[in-house]
């Protein structure tokens, strides 16, 4: 006896090994094949497995339900989940030929409506009492919907506030948030202060503020978000033709610089600016013993990590020969700096230098604005 | 003697000849150093250890498999907890593993600490080759007074501490010279050391250990260590001043080639073009790493495309790879010579690298990498300019 187990590993394995062949004689590049080949391999040996140790076994044949009658079972309910599926279908071909995100669309319902539709059908035949059927749907399915939807629903409202709160100005989106705050703590109050009042309103409440939310989500999300000011960096000044990297002076890149640095990056150096003018410099390691300068590899970045010891604030600079500006025939110097930084403090620089050294007469170099006396070579092999 | 049991005895012998070999290069069970002759005193007591035990297991499943098989039998009473037994079955392990452990843990702290080095080496990984730099110094030997550069092969002094300080610059990747010392992955944002020390001359191979793409099996390298006069040798020819070749020649119609077709991602030091600036090479434009291997003294070095394919014929290769220890460093400082120049797969590489190691590095299919290709690329040489490219780069030495 086939059972239905092995009709669908067969199948499947079938619609694997087909598949495979289809993508290998039409597509370009051995890894699809590779992988529906190796699908239709498992599916192969899954289904050879289940004929041979489940219905091959006779035994199993042989028990009396199976030879018996089965009872009379009503029909099943008018399901939505075909037609889900279909539309489903129909979204995912036309996504096919249109846009990626409609294709998605199409996925994700084929699959959401597949699964209710498959959840359905099998609880369907577990007995011929509905209302014991339903119930086996819904211990089947409900551990997914809930945490699902409420995923889903918690998404929604979330993404709806962020566009609330991007749309708003930044002094409004405080008084937005307090205020919201406080309606939610107050109506928690207010339910947990009255236990009487009945779940229906508390369930309206909350509905309706969440329809509100995502209402004046789409609307904010419409109307776009408010204008974003960056803040100015080093790199962006120099680049803006800014003397941020020769001059001691404080500018805006130093009070709100939006610097990234990589959290798993290591550092290649770190310098120090002594009380005596003086940039010593320890690398990972030990040093090259008598070493001229820090050598730092070619096109690749490196995190320099400056700390200020002088006793007045201060940047590191670093002199990375000159380039011709764009749009005109005059060269620049190339410079790269930290922001000013306090005595006791420490700042990390990222460079990448895709220039060697020898380019520069002279070599590269860090330097520290202000101070004379700190200077550095720099050599990029 | 059963003959299932004569089956498995030769099955097993077979199976112990095959770890045999007589070309090892990369055996860590050779130690030439005294990093990896630590690692060797420890691996051999752990691996005797860790095999008796594993025999006297695999002894007593077979013993309990055969005797107690399935034939039909009762079963037999079934027991419960036995505290003695169980007690002394966690023991044992634990004193074993404190054993292993106390060793272990002492060679590994041991090898980390590098304040001992007395020259310092860079070294940078990129898809698929590694380049190497020498910092300017006092140490490694007599000094180095400018930065020296060079790719897939290190030279060393011998009896000297060296340090490793390596990093990536695009995919993890492992640096590991197993008769010199155990491997150290090479992570890109990140510097990381390792040290290793030779006590004779000699060529120790290595290869990348980390699964870094394509063509990882052929990214590979070696450290060459010689007697320190050798090195200082080394270090002078290094750093000499580059030389035009000779007018009319083959090699100056290379030169020009090289410039037109090599140099915007090959460094050659003291390349000059037509109005006497020198050429800077900007692989950062061409190749994802940023990086192309600086041919400015290939010919000194003895492998090419990562350490993958020799530069000098099989006749010539095994006078320095199989030479005694005494003349090893003196035989590869010959370098390659005209009549050991390996020309034929030196021009198959010109002629379309991508063949011979593959690579990322088909101008139709760099959409993820802007254009940037992971290798070199064919660059559809002529036949005559492939001669041209082969005189000029035989005379950099």
């Amino acid at each position: 006896m086939f059972t239905t187990g092995s009709k669908f590993l067969v199948g499947a394995a079938v619609l694997a090994t087909l598949s495979a062949i289809a993508y290998g004689v039409t597509q370009d590049g051995i890894m699809g094949t590779v992988g529906l080949g190796s699908a239709a391999v498992a599916l192969w040996f899954l289904a050879g497995l289940n004929l041979y140790t489940r219905d091959n076994n006779y035994w199993a044949d042989e028990i009396a339900s199976i030879e018996q009658a089965p009872a009379a079972v009503p029909a099943p309910a008018n399901s939505v989940w075909p037609f889900a599926f279909a539309f489903g279908a129909a979204v995912l071909a036309v996504g096919l030929v249109t846009y990626q995100a409609v294709f998605i669309i199409g996925v994700v319902l084929l699959l959401v409506s597949g699964a209710e539709w498959t959840a359905e059908a099998w609880a369907q035949s577990a007995s011929a009492d509905t209302g014991h059927n339903a119930n086996v749907r819904d211990r089947i399915a409900n551990p997914l919907e809930f945490p699902l939807a409420a995923a889903i629903g918690i998404g929604v409202v979330v993404y709806a506030f962020s566009r609330v709160m991007l749309f708003l100005s930044k002094t409004n989106t405080v008084i937005a948030f307090a205020v919201l705050g406080s309606i939610v703590i107050a109506l928690a109050f207010f339910f947990a202060y009255r236990p009487r009042v009945p779940s229906k309103a508390a369930a309206v409440v909350i509905g309706v503020g969440a329809l509100g939310l995502i209402a004046g989500g789409a609307a904010a999300g419409l109307s776009g978000e408010r204008e974003i000011h960056p803040h100015e960096t080093t790199s962006g000044l120099n680049e803006e033709g800014v003397d941020i990297c020769t001059s001691p002076d404080e500018f805006e890149a130093d009070l709100k610089a939006s610097q990234s640095v990589s959290a798993t990056a290591a550092v290649a150096a770190t310098i120090t600016l002594g009380s005596d003018g003086e940039l010593s410099y320890d690398l990972n390691g030990p040093s090259a013993p008598g070493a001229v300068g820090i050598t730092l590899p070619r096109s690749n970045p490196n995190n320099i990590i400056f700390q200020n010891r002088s006793g007045e604030p201060r940047r590191l600079s670093a002199s990375l020969g000159t380039m011709v500006a764009e749009g005109s025939t005059n060269e620049v110097p190339v410079l790269m700096c930290t922001t000013l930084v306090d005595d006791g403090g420490a700042q990390n620089m990222t460079m990448r230098i895709d220039l060697p050294s020898i380019t520069t007469p002279g070599g590269y170099s860090f330097f520290v604005p202000g101070v004379e006396s700190a200077e550095l070579n720099l050599v990029v092999p | 003697m059963n003959r299932r049991v004569r089956i498995a005895a030769a099955v097993g012998l077979a199976a112990l000849v095959a770890g045999c070999a007589e070309d090892a290069p990369q055996d860590m069970f050779q130690p030439a150093g005294p990093n990896a002759q630590s690692i060797y005193d420890l691996s051999v007591p752990v691996f005797i250890i860790a095999g008796v035990i594993g025999v006297i297991v695999m002894v007593f499943i077979a013993i309990i498999v055969v005797k107690f098989r399935d034939r039909g039998q009762a079963i037999p009473d079934q027991v419960h907890g036995k505290p003695t037994l169980e007690i002394i079955l966690t023991i044992i392990p634990a004193l074993i593993l404190i054993g292993v452990a106390i060793p272990t843990v002492g060679t590994i702290m041991a090898l980390n600490d590098t304040s001992d080095t007395e020259c310092v080496i860079n070294v940078t990984g990129q898809q698929w080759w590694w380049e190497i730099d020498y910092p300017t110094q006092s140490g490694c030997g007599s000094g180095i007074d400018q930065p020296i550069i060079t790719s897939g092969q290190m030279v060393i002094p011998i009896g000297t501490p060296v340090l490793v300080r390596g990093t990536s610059r695009d995919v993890i990747h492992s640096w590991w010279i197993p008769r010199l010392n155990g491997k150290r992955d090479m992570v890109p944002g990140r510097v990381h050391t390792n040290r290793i020390e030779a006590d004779e001359p000699g060529i120790y191979a290595g290869q990348c250990t980390e699964f870094c793409g394509l063509s990882h099996a052929n990214m590979r390298m070696e450290v060459i260590a010689m007697t320190p006069e050798d090195f200082e040798a080394w270090k002078l020819n290094q750093t000499k001043p580059y030389e035009s070749p000779a007018e009319g020649t083959l090699a100056a119609k290379g030169e020009q080639t090289f410039i037109s077709q090599c140099a915007r991602c090959h460094q050659v030091n003291g390349l000059e073009d037509a109005d006497g600036a020198p050429i800077v090479s900007r692989p950062d434009l061409s190749v994802y790493s940023g990086a192309a291997p600086n041919l400015t003294h290939l010919m000194t070095r003895n492998t090419f495309a990562g350490a993958a394919y020799n530069l000098l014929t099989p006749e010539c290769r095994p006078k320095v790879w199989n030479a005694p220890s005494e003349t090893v460093g003196a035989e590869y400082l010959k370098g390659v010579t005209p009549d050991c120049l390996n020309s034929v797969e030196l021009r198959e590489w010109l002629r379309n690298a991508p063949a011979k190691k593959p690579m990322y590095a088909d101008p139709t299919k760099l959409e993820a990498t802007d254009g940037l290709t992971r290798g070199m690329p064919n660059l559809a040489l002529s036949e005559d300019q492939i001669d041209e490219l082969v005189a000029y780069l035989l005379e950099r030495h």
